[in-house]
């Protein structure tokens, strides 16, 4: 039986009427049974359509602390996407809403998987023509310590064979350089765990300038780093994206000209687009969570649906949770 | 006022709250339970952070409140148990 899932059609800047057109376009475009959770009298408000609704009567802000914020807003709909999953009645969580909540959420009612020490937000950063490279921790802990890297590595190599097939995956070590003299004290020693852990294919560091190309496949850091870079380099994409369409449709010879080439630019800014990835996965809680931007457009939603369907599918808990048995007993 | 206690089961012994805290901290923070002492502080000595410290107060909510109806940690007093012992004396105390 494929069970639906659970999509917190509360959080969100534009909560719950782009998160429920997505869900209805996950639906409609994929095929995806999804139940929303949130304010019922809301989300009729925004025509949900024939979706199932499970009315809660609380919502975690973007500014509430994470985790007081799930210790006594229990009826919110974050805590209930959650419960849902835990309890059997979802495959997945989605959420676009306070990521630390969801963090929280996520941890406080599913669980962790044995082994994990924390979990970590796993975040595709798209390559043109080939598998993207996972970055992560990309916001869950903004401290970390070395030890929790290489788990990272461990989960974010399972996640990227689970997802995108690749056999023996690149793991990297985002730096300040490539030599071991360079880099702050966690990733001096974190190089060295990485270097010693057993069953990883560990490359070595990498710099912010190798996201985007096949150095690796997997790249680790703290989710305070992971954090900065992700959000640099989709302010970068979307600003570049913006100015080149300004210069390019300034006057009309200029705008036959982008006319002309907009069919090949088409599939690469797709391909380049944060709204394509359908979000990141959290990885390390005992059930399946994902994390969408506030700033989700309802077509982002639906790829997060359809990614959040397609791991359960794949059973992506349970190969992250053989990955993190089998490194524990080695 | 003491929290009310089942009938079924008799009320926690400090020795049992001590081994509880310390089980529940050890699974959190992936630790050996022996490792751990009543002297230490969480964030100090043992690096649990504020999500770590509300998992361990879930845990202890949840196993608690299964022998003692009603047994809640308020989150007012959360930042007053700053070590191992503090943690056991404030269940303790709530358990009369």
């Amino acid at each position: 039986m494929t069970l639906p899932v659970a999509v917190d059609a509360m959080g969100g800047d534009k909560a719950p009427a782009d998160v429920v057109r997505g869900a209805r376009q996950a639906a409609d475009e994929f095929g995806v049974e999804v139940i929303l959770v949130g304010r019922a009298d809301e989300i009729a408000a925004v025509d949900p359509g024939d979706l199932a609704v499970l009315d809660c009567r609380e919502v975690i802000g973007m500014h509430d602390e994470a985790g007081a914020a799930v210790r006594t807003k229990k009826d919110s709909s974050l805590v209930r996407a959650a419960e849902l999953v835990r309890d059997g009645k979802a495959s997945a969580m989605v959420s676009g809403g306070n990521t630390g909540a969801g963090m929280a959420a996520a941890l406080l009612r599913m669980g962790r998987i044995r082994g994990v020490a924390r979990p970590a937000i796993a975040t595709p950063i798209p390559v043109p023509g080939a598998s993207p490279t996972i970055l992560l921790d990309s916001g869950a802990n903004a401290d970390c310590q070395p030890a929790w890297l290489v788990q990272f590595a461990q989960m974010g190599s399972a996640y990227c064979a689970t997802r995108f097939g690749v056999e023996r995956p690149k793991v990297a070590l985002l730096s300040i350089g490539e030599e071991d003299t360079k880099g702050s004290t966690l990733v001096k020693e974190a190089r060295e765990l990485l270097r010693e852990a057993p069953g990883l294919h560990f490359v070595g560091n990498v710099e912010g300038r190798d996201l985007m190309s096949d150095a690796a496949d997997v790249v680790v850091t703290d989710g305070f780093t992971g954090n900065v870079t992700l959000k640099t380099m989709e302010g970068l994409f979307r600003w570049l994206q913006g100015a080149l369409f300004g210069v390019m449709t300034a006057t009309p010879d200029r705008q036959a000209a982008f006319d002309v080439l907009w069919p090949a630019l088409q599939p690469l800014i797709a391909e380049l687009e944060p709204d394509s990835y359908g979000g990141a996965v959290m990885l390390g809680v005992d059930g399946l969570c994902i994390i969408s931007h506030g700033s989700s457009s309802p077509t982002a939603i639906a790829n997060a649906v359809a990614l959040a369907r397609d791991m359960a599918a794949v059973d992506l808990v349970g190969a992250l949770t053989a990955s993190v048995s089998a490194s524990s007993a080695s | 006022m003491p929290a009310e206690t089942h009938e079924s089961r008799s009320p926690m012994e400090r020795a049992e709250v001590v081994d509880l805290i310390r089980d529940r901290l050890a699974d959190i923070l992936e630790i050996d339970a022996s490792s751990i002492a009543e002297g230490q502080s969480f964030v100090e000595d043992l690096q649990a952070d504020s999500l770590a410290l509300i998992e361990l107060v879930e845990a202890i909510e949840e196993e608690v409140g299964e022998r003692t109806v009603g047994f809640r940690i308020d989150d007012d007093d959360l930042e007053d148990l700053r070590t191992v012992r503090d943690a056991v004396d404030y269940v303790c105390a709530k358990l009369g």
